[in-house]
């Protein structure tokens, strides 16, 4: 739907730093390539996100918000 | 007995969010009271109260915007609930403050937001206006929600102080943990390459004796843990051969961090401060059980 604001399981606050996450990809693909699994790895430990938990919460979110706009 | 023992706290890495420390001589179940204390028993501002506008929003240009939202009233709530504020330790708690429940600038802070759509509203959009308005969210690009166009959010909300023991919203604290402080002990005899250990660790974290040569995880400036994760480090102690893993019961090595609505420090200052208040409580009802 929309990022958490803070990690389910330690209660980090992550919701600024998926943003930052999805333009850092961004900036990847904007050279025709996926990122590779080192890369994103990288990012997330630049973040600050250091446990699995709070990883996971970046890691396996899919931005739905704009799916559901119409429906408001 | 270990409390027979002096006890010391020493600080080995401090940032403005994260700290890490070791105490000494102390029982695991004050160890585990203290990591408690730090979790849940730590006074933060949050906000607790969330009025929204409903209806027809006009803006100063006079165009007309609805109050419906892409998500529940209740779920933006929450939301905003979880936002972390710059926390001013010395405020009261709402029902113990002078103002007897009824909410003034000792114990409340309130905020307001102002947004129209289309586009995304922030926690920096949650701007303070009575109280202490230097209490700002920490992290002003947390997105709370989005705005469709014509759509628009006006919402009032108040900040009052709680613990992380009533809801997570005033938890302060993430990751906090403590483990003993731990040795590996590798034997020179049976380990040919123990020089080449000795030579390649920093000197802080290798100890010698005539028989052995012990190295700790539990070092004292940042940077070494980088150091001792490189691969190349890793395979030379588990190439040699009996290595063993000590674990010194009465050293706790903890490590925390906040989210920023108090410093490190201020939180290990309050916790300490509410540790002994804990263990009176625990202490009164085994003298006097009802
Ligand atoms: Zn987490």
């Amino acid at each position: 739907m929309i990022i958490p604001i803070r990690c389910f399981s330690c209660g980090k606050v992550i919701g600024s730093d998926y943003r930052r996450f999805e333009s850092e990809i961004n900036q990847i693909r904007s050279r025709n390539r996926e990122p590779t699994s080192d890369e994103i790895s990288a990012i997330m430990d630049g973040l600050g996100l250091e446990r699995y938990c709070c990883r996971r919460m970046i890691l396996s979110h899919i931005e739905l918000i704009d799916e559901i706009m119409p429906f408001s | 007995m270990s409390s027979t023992r002096e006890q010391k706290i020493s600080i080995m890495e401090v940032r403005d969010n994260f700290m890490r420390f070791e105490i000494s001589n102390i029982t695991e179940g004050v160890a585990n009271a203290l990591r408690r204390t730090l979790i849940n028993d730590i006074p933060k501002l949050a906000i607790d109260k969330v009025v929204f506008r409903h209806g027809q929003i006009r803006d100063s240009m006079g165009n007309v915007f609805d109050s419906s939202l892409p998500l529940f009233d209740e779920i933006v709530a929450h939301r905003i609930g979880l936002i972390p504020i710059k926390t001013d330790s010395k405020m009261n708690f709402r029902e113990e403050c002078s103002c007897e429940g009824r909410g003034c600038s000792l114990c409340t802070v309130s905020y307001n937001i102002d947004k129209t759509g289309p586009g995304e509203v922030y926690s920096g959009d949650l701007v303070p206006f009575t109280g202490n308005v230097e209490l700002k969210p920490t992290d002003p690009f947390i997105p709370i929600i989005k705005l469709g166009p014509k759509q628009a959010l006006l919402v009032t909300a108040e900040a009052t102080m709680g613990t992380g023991k009533t809801h997570a919203k005033w938890q302060v604290t993430s990751g906090v943990s403590f483990k003993y402080h731990r040795e590996f002990k590798i034997n020179k005899d049976e380990n040919e390459g123990w020089e080449k250990v000795k030579n390649d660790y920093p000197k802080s974290v290798v100890g010698e004796t005539k028989e052995f040569l012990t190295i700790t995880d539990d070092y004292q400036q940042r940077g070494v843990m980088n150091f001792i994760n490189t691969s190349t480090h890793r395979s030379v102690i588990n190439q040699t051969k009996p290595v063993e893993i000590m674990e010194d019961k009465n050293r706790f090595i903890f490590k925390f961090e906040t989210d920023g609505s108090l410093s490190a420090k201020e939180t290990i200052k309050i916790a300490l401060l509410r540790l002994p208040g804990r263990l009176n409580i625990l202490h009164e009802s085994i003298i006097s059980p009802d």
